[in-house]
Parts: C-alpha cells; structure tokens; sequence
C-alpha cells in the first residue's frame, strides 16, 4: 500500500504519547501542510499523482482516524484521573487598604452620589479659619471644647475640618455650594475614645432656602446608606459657635436597635438609652455666611462635622480607637 | 459642663405628673441633653450636659424652668415653683443685736458686676440635715459643715455660686476686692500655692493678706473651721473673661469658676444672699450682724428682638404660626411685646442676655421646643455645581488602591513625631513645624518625612510575620507647607524586585519617559551608590534606593530595605488617563537576543537601542556577565514582513555604536 511505512511510522510515535500537546505535534509532522504526506505526495509526478491519488486520500483518512483515536483516549484518560481538588492555589501577594481609607472612599462616594464635591483644606491653618472667623472669639469657653494645637500664637494644628467652611466660601463665591472635606485633624488629647490625630469629614451646604429639614433629610441619608437601612436619626439640642441652631446628631444603636435594651431586657451597654452620639451639625452661622462673604439674608446652609474613626468604630464596634492607628501589620493585614 | 441634679431637687422648682422616664426624655429631645438617668432607693439622678452658652440649665431650677416649658408639649402638665426670681427683698432677716462692721473697697468696678455680702454672728459649725447632705451626695458634692455645705446647696438649686469667709480672720474687718499683681502669692482651700501673674480678681484684708482668688476658690486664710462663730455671706458675679483666665493658668477648674466664665443672671445674686440667710439662720442659728452690702454696677440692659416669622419658617421648614411661636417663647421666660401674624418683638430674659443676640437664636429656642424629631426629612435639591474636585484626591486614592492589589499594606502613622525618631534616621526635622504645646515628646513635631516613621513600622514589625514586607503611607508632610507624598518601603526583596512594583505603578499611572539618574550627593537616609534620582521627561518625581546602612543598623533592620519616596504632588499633575491606541502589526515580529559589551550602564545602553531603529518595537533586559549584557529585541514593521538582511544590518549598526560609546 501506498504511505503504508508512514502509517505504521505514525502509529508507533502515537503509541508512546500521553499528551494532548505532543499529540499536536505529531499530527502536524504528519498531517500538516508541510506535513510528510503531502511532502511525498508533492514528490510524485503528474502520472503517479493521478494514479495513487484515491489511495493517498484513504490512507490519509486513515491517519487522521488514528490521531482521534490516540486523542480521544488521552481525554478519556485525563477525565478518570484521579486529581485533589481542594490543593491550595499558589496566592499572589496580598496588600490592605488602611480602613480609613476605605472608610474615607465609602463615605466620599456616598456623598457625592448626591452631589457634593470632595475637598481637602490645610490641616496647619491660621487662628482665623479655624476659629475666629468660626464666630469663636479669643478667650471664648467654646475653646475648651477644640484642645487645639499651636505652631505659633497665630497657626494652629486644625481641630476640625470646619476650618474648610470659609475657604469653601472664598473659593466658589456664589452658591449653591455642597462640600465634603475629608481631613485630618488634631486635638490635644489621647484616651479610648482619642487619639490626637483623627479624620473628620465636613459637609456643607449653602444655598437658596435650605432650612434643618434638608439637614434631617441628609443625615437620614448618609447613616442608611453608611450603617445600615434600619438605623434611624435624631437631633438633639446643642450649642457651636458657627451654627444656629445648633444640633447633636445620634443614631438608633446596632446592638439593641434603638430599645436601650438586651436580651432578658438587660440595659445597653454600648448606648446611651437606645442613641449613640454620631457628631454635631447646625444651621450655617449668619456671622459664618458674612465672614466667608455671603449674603445671609439671601441665602442659608447647614454644616456638619464627623469623626471617620467615631464612624468606623460605631460600625465596627470597636472598643479602643486607638487600635485604628496600630502599625501591627498582623492587624492591618486583616482588613 | 456635666452636672448631676437629684430629682428630689428638681421637684422643689418643677410641679409635674411626669415621670424622671419622660422628663429625661422630654429634656435630651428638647433641652440640656439628660446622658443618663440613674435610679437609686428613693430618688433619681439627672446627669445633665449644661451646654458651655446655657449657664442657666446649670441648676435645679434652671433644669425645671426649661421642663416646664418643654412637657406640655409632650401633652404632660408641668409648672415652675418657687422661683428665686421671686424672692422679695423683704425676705431677708432683721438684723439682730449689734451691728459688726465691714468695710467694702473696690478698687475697679469693670471686675465685678455685682457685689453683694452681709456679716452673719452666733452660728454653730455642725453636721448639715440629712436632707441636704443627702442632695449634696446625690449630685457629687462631699458634704463638710453645714456651713459650706448650704453654699454648695445654693449652687446646686440656683446656680449661683457662693462663697463664705470667717469673719474674724479678716483683718481690719476690711474688704479690698482688686487686680492682683504679678508674683504676688496666694494659698487656695485645697492648699495649693499660688503665684499670681497679675491681672487676677482678688481680695486682700486689712492686714494686707490676700484672702480669695475670687470666683475660683476661697483663700486658705479665711477659711472657715469648726470653731467658726462669725461670717461674711458673699455672693457676686464677676468679669468672665478674667474668671477663665486665671481658672485655666491656675489649673483650678472649678465649678464656680466654670459657672463664672460663663456669665451667670447677675440678678440672681440678691435671691440667692436671702435665700442663703435664711438656710443658715434655720440650720446654723445664724443671725445678721450687719446691712446687706449691695454693689450693682452693670445692671443687665434690656434686649428685644424682632422675629419675622417668614425668616423663621424659611430656616426651620415649617409653617409656624405667631401664636404656638408666642406660646413656646413665654413658657422660656420671653416677654412678646408685640404680636401679628408675620411679626413677633421679643424681649429676652436676663438670664439670656448672653446667649440671644439674634432671630436665629430665636429660630432655635422655638424649633428645639417643638422638637426636631417633628419635623421632616427631606433631601435638598439644588442647582448643578460649576466646580470639580481636585484630581489629587482621585489619584491618591487610585494609588492606594493599585498598590495594595500588588500586595503592599497601607500604614497610617501620626504625623505628629519626636525629634528622637529623626535623630535616629540621622535626619533633620524642620523646625517650623514643631508644636508649642505639644502633648508629649513622642508627638512634638508635624513630620517633614515620612521615612522615619516608615522605617520605625519596618522595625516594629521585623520578626512578627513573614518576609518579604511591603508597605507604604501617602501623607501630607509639613515644613510648614503640606506637601502630598508618597512613601513605599519593601524589606526582604532585592533591588529590581523592589524597583518593578515602583516602576509597575508609575506605568499605571502613565508618566512619561521615567529615568532613573544615579544619586551625586550624599544625603540621608539613602546609600548613594544604591539610590537614584526618578524623573518622568525633565520633572524631579523622587528617589528610589537602599537604606544607608548606619540607619538600617539603628533601626535594628536586617535583610535588604528599599525606599521609594515620591512627590506626590507632581506625581498627580504628570499622571494621566491620555490613553492613545497603537493597531497591532499584521506582520510577526522577527525575535532576536543580542549581546552588547560596553561599559556603560544598562539604562544608558536600553535608551541606546531604542534609538537605533523605529523597527524596534521592545527590547527586553536579560542578564548579564561583567560588562556583557544580554538582551532580547523584537523588530517589526507594520508595513510588510522583515527580512532577515534588514535585521542584520540594524543588528550590526547597534553594536557599531554601542562600542564607540
């Protein structure tokens, strides 16, 4: 037969192979367009071509009978092998985000969902922007709250980002003006619930005929999105310098869900009477809306100021705010 | 300001059917915040927040003239009784038996609003009734002699600090009430020495003693003791700011002085000097020995406020109407002078004179007795801004993001520092940046790197888990400007694994034309000769390179440490999303390896083929062997298939250059 000593060449090579690969490349040796079939075949002449041609196309068939067959037995042995599956994978590195940066990007795009645009103003600002412009004058008991930092009589490590409100004002001039600003922030004190460096986020809103149902309205809207659908809003009555009327800002806590009490009616021990503190908030300041250059008669705004870390640690339940800041990579590579 | 108020005390102001329950409810909805209510054998305590611009709520009468306004609108009756306001003059005792003189100077009339004080005989120092020093305990005061104790009840009930002095220890009977002088000394009741910087209220006797650091605390030399027979009752208000001054240098915040920064009703003094008469008359068998001395120098002034009811309205987002607007004000003690539909004039009540100045104070007393919990919650709608936000803060973010799916931890550290941390990086902290009241020396200056921070996780950390350790912090850093910067350290990699996550991230954020140029200079913390300069085209982006190895030993770190330190503000302006598209050839690239001898540096000789031919598409970095480096070059042309004498001869042409270079 015509090729016959190609066939068996073809069918001891097969025998020995165990992969699909090297199958491939046998076919091909064989079978390819530069295969050794149609090379002896090319090597005939036009007599010989027509002659031995039907029998060239059968034993080819042949041969490709013989690939699929060694194929089909390959997969067929591939599929009763038998293989681990729970191996561990071979893991890549693995890095964190901080949780304040993912507290910080949370928030941010919850709020900007709504429309209010992400800013960052000094943390080491003037007395000025920080406070007296604030409407809290030298001397003021409203300082004792701040337990602020000095560079100098006059520059202060910013106790909050309120610091942000008038430079807000100064740099878009004419409302509607809707900030975030996300900073760092320093206070003179180090305790379970402080650590002198922490993070606020400041919302702002001035505009035509904003009134405290607009703050209700914002502050339900960012604690359901950011804690939870359930959780609730209330404002109580307070006092800042810069906003009038001024209001504590508390929501229904997530361990008793706003009932002051456990299991076996056991009093909350994470809550004051169903309400955790979440931070103040108020009415924009007629003093504040003048020294930042806006026409008080013509337009209002609410304000509000809150602890990322207050935040996290509310959501998290997180006993020592101090822990956000470890440095321990056995805790940070848990986040 | 947190105080503690008995329910028993406030019941004697508050006549009400409420529950403590509800008052305290009703109170941290619509008055002074109630923390917690706490339940004893027979009586209740109030822990009150007294806000720093309501002095008044700091007293059980204060608390129950703000119930009695906020209940009925829980539908809960509810009236104020025995109100000081309401003591008359002629309440106070005759004198009885001969008069004991006491002479009265001051010196400045600005320190003290009101002054008033009379001499008190005969009384008996003894253990107070059960009822008082049962009130006392209630809301944290330790109960002493019936003596002191009644002027500690006056507070607690009115608010009204008060102070009392042993008559026979003032010398020359005689009172001067004046600025101190500076160094001048003065022992306070709790023994403490103080040395006065001037400026202080104070009184010095006759015997030129001084004998009170007034409205902060008696002088050790007027106090009263067991033997006490004769007194000098003493209750005034005082010049706020200069009570908060010397209160806070001295580090003596007491209650008195915490009540006195904060410009309590001056016409509480008069009520409060009868009222403290007759308590010790009835439980000290005091008798006056003297005329009531009475000082009013700044009589409050009367205020009036219109409110436009439109105004009102437009900042609560609520229909009030004049009449439940009236109704709230008078239940506070507001007097409406005039009233119409659109219009109320207010007058504001002498213990708010402080604290109400304008119609949005007004707007929050009506609004907050009403209820915020009654009002709506609406989402505003407003115009569409003009303004972006700064893509700095987007490209932070992105950086963090990118790094940390590489595999590197975030770190947040205080950026507050010690100079100690610098000193053992061998660096100088910019001194600018360094904190005048700083809360210890471990956070004393804002941080000009954050190296040093970095190299102190690195040591915090080493032995506690695996290596390699990749972490990095993106932070302001302060001289005093804030500067963004971006710190990336790896320990346990060598020098091109550490570089590749560097250069992987400014690929991502598509730098351009990134070199690295050896480091001339000796600087700190780096290790010249393993540290390079980063620029993208002309523009400095930071230094990537080894730790010098003097820090590394006083960090106490083992095994390689790379630093990347990044400018990150250059970095977010040069960053872009410009992406342009390159078509794929539909030739196949000729693959070739070359090998180039040439003692230049493999930066240099990788810029050299890249300029040799616009047909070489990639060039790949293999290895090397002294000065022999290997690489693997991809040609291509998108026009037609290359041959192989086209390759060969821009082969040849390379490594002409290359060696005469």
């Amino acid at each position: 037969m015509y090729l016959e000593n190609e066939i068996k060449n073809l069918v001891k090579k097969v025998a020995s192979l165990d992969s699909l690969s090297d199958l491939e490349k046998v076919e091909t040796e064989c079978l390819g367009r530069n295969g050794v079939f149609n090379l002896k075949f090319d090597q005939l002449d036009k007599l010989d071509k027509a002659r031995l041609g039907k029998e060239f196309n059968s034993q080819k068939q042949r041969a490709v009978q013989i690939v699929e067959e060694k194929r089909n037995e390959i997969n067929q042995k591939s599929e009763r092998e038998s293989f681990d599956v729970t191996i561990p994978g071979i893991l890549p590195p693995i890095g964190h985000l901080h949780l304040i940066t993912q507290a910080i990007k949370e928030i941010s795009d919850i709020f900007s969902k709504i429309g209010f645009i992400r800013r960052r103003y000094p943390e080491i600002d003037t007395d000025w922007y920080a406070a007296e412009g604030l409407n809290i004058p030298k001397d003021h008991p409203a300082r004792d709250d701040q337990e602020t930092f000095y560079i100098s009589e006059n520059t202060v490590l910013t106790p909050h980002t309120s610091n942000g409100q008038l430079r807000e004002m100064e740099t878009i001039k004419t409302p509607p003006i809707k900030m975030i600003n996300i900073g760092k922030t320093y206070r003179r004190q180090i305790d379970v619930s402080h650590t002198p460096m922490f993070h606020q986020f400041e919302g702002l809103l001035i505009d035509k005929n904003i009134n405290i149902t607009h703050l209700i309205g914002v502050g339900d809207y960012f604690v359901k999105n950011y804690f939870g659908k359930d959780r609730r809003v209330r404002l109580r009555p307070h006092h800042f310098q810069f906003t009038e009327p001024s209001f504590e800002i508390d929501i229904t806590c997530g361990i008793c869900a706003g009932s002051g009490r456990i299991k076996n009616d056991e009093k909350c021990r994470l809550c004051k009477s169903g309400w955790v503190e979440l931070g103040g908030a108020g009415m924009v300041h007629p003093n504040v809306l003048k020294n930042g250059g806006i026409d008080s008669k013509k337009y209002s705004g609410f304000a509000f100021g809150w602890g990322v870390e207050r935040v996290l640690s509310m959501k998290y339940n997180l006993p020592d705010i101090r822990n956000i800041y470890t440095t321990d990579l056995r805790i940070l590579n848990q986040f | 300001m947190d105080i503690k108020i008995p329910d028993s005390t406030l019941r004697k102001y508050l006549d009400t059917q409420a529950t403590p329950e509800k008052i305290a409810e009703a109170l941290t909805l619509c008055g002074p915040s109630v923390d917690r209510l706490h339940r004893l054998a027979d009586d209740y305590v109030y822990d009150i927040e007294a806000i720093t611009n309501r002095v008044d709520t700091a007293s059980a009468f204060g608390v129950a003239r703000e119930a009695a306004a906020i209940l009925p609108l829980f539908g809960i009756k509810a009236k104020l009784i025995n109100s000081p306001y309401n003591i008359k003059p002629n309440a106070l005792p005759e004198r009885r038996g001969g008069k004991l003189p006491l002479e009265v100077i001051i010196k400045d009339e600005n320190l003290i609003p009101h002054f008033a004080a009379i001499v008190l005989d005969k009384l008996t120092v003894k253990d107070s009734p059960k009822e008082i020093k049962d009130q006392l305990e209630l809301s944290g005061v330790r109960p002493l002699n019936n003596l002191i104790d009644i002027t500690n009840y006056l507070t607690l009930c009115f608010g009204q600090p008060v102070h009392i002095f042993d008559y026979d220890k003032i010398l020359g009977q005689q009172l001067i009430l004046r600025e101190s002088r500076a160094g001048e000394k003065l022992i306070t009741l709790d023994g403490k020495t103080h040395q006065l910087r001037g400026g202080d209220i104070v009184i010095e006797d006759g015997g030129g003693r001084l004998i009170d650091l007034c409205g902060i605390m008696g002088g050790k030399l007027s106090e009263i003791d067991e033997g006490t027979k004769r007194t000098v009752l003493f209750v005034q208000t005082y010049n706020p700011k200069k009570i908060r001054r010397t209160s806070l240098y001295t580090q003596e915040r007491t209650l008195a002085a915490q009540i006195f920064e904060k410009q309590p009703d001056s016409r509480l003094v008069i009520p409060t000097l009868i009222e403290g008469v007759n308590l010790l008359v009835k439980h000290a068998s005091a008798v006056v020995a003297g005329d009531s001395i009475d000082y009013y120098f700044q009589k409050p002034i009367p205020k009036t406020i219109k409110l436009d009811l439109k105004q009102l309205n437009r900042l609560i987002g609520y229909d009030f109407q004049s009449k439940t607007t009236s109704t709230i004000l008078t239940n506070l003690g507001f007097s409406v002078k005039k009233f119409s539909t659109d219009l109320l004039e207010v007058e504001v009540p002498t213990w708010r004179l402080h604290d109400i100045a304008i119609p949005e104070d007004l707007a929050e007393e009506i609004a907050r007795v009403y209820g915020y919990f009654r009002l709506e919650s609406k989402l505003p709608i407003t115009a569409n801004l003009s303004v972006t936000s700064d893509p700095l803060l987007d490209w932070e973010y992105q950086t963090k993001k990118y790094l940390s799916d590489l595999g590197f931890t975030e770190i947040f550290n205080y950026s507050l520092v010690s100079k100690e941390l610098f000193e053992r990086a061998l660096m100088a902290q910019d001194h600018s940046v360094i904190l005048t009241n700083p809360l210890s020396n471990e956070f004393e200056y804002m941080r000009s790197s954050l190296i040093p921070s970095l190299l102190m996780d690195l040591e915090k950390n080493q032995g506690k888990l695996d290596l390699p350790i990749r972490i990095f912090e993106l932070s302001n850093i302060y001289s005093p400007k804030e500067h963004p910067t971006l710190t990336i350290a790896t320990q346990g990699l060598d020098y091109r694994h550490a570089k590749g996550y560097l250069e992987a991230l400014l690929q991502s954020l598509h730098l351009s034309n990134i070199s690295f140029v050896p480091l001339t200079k000796d600087s700190n913390p780096w290790q010249k000769n393993q540290t390079a300069e980063i620029y993208s085209d002309k523009h400095f982006v930071g230094i990537y390179g080894a730790i010098n190895p003097t820090i590394k030993t006083s960090f106490g770190l083992t095994d390689n440490v790379y630093l990347a330190n990044l400018d990150f503000k250059v970095i977010s302006e040069l960053a872009n999303t410009n992406y342009t598209y390159t078509p794929i050839s539909d030739y196949p690239d000729m693959i070739e390896d070359i090998t180039i001898q040439s003692n230049q540096s493999i930066g240099k000789i990788l810029q050299l083929i890249k300029q040799e031919s616009k047909l070489i598409t990639k060039v790949i970095y293999r290895t090397s062997l002294i000065n022999k480096h290997t690489f693997t070059i991809h040609f291509n042309d998108s026009k037609k298939n290359l041959t192989q004498n086209e390759v060969n001869k821009i082969k040849e042409s390379l490594l002409k250059r290359s060696q005469k270079e």
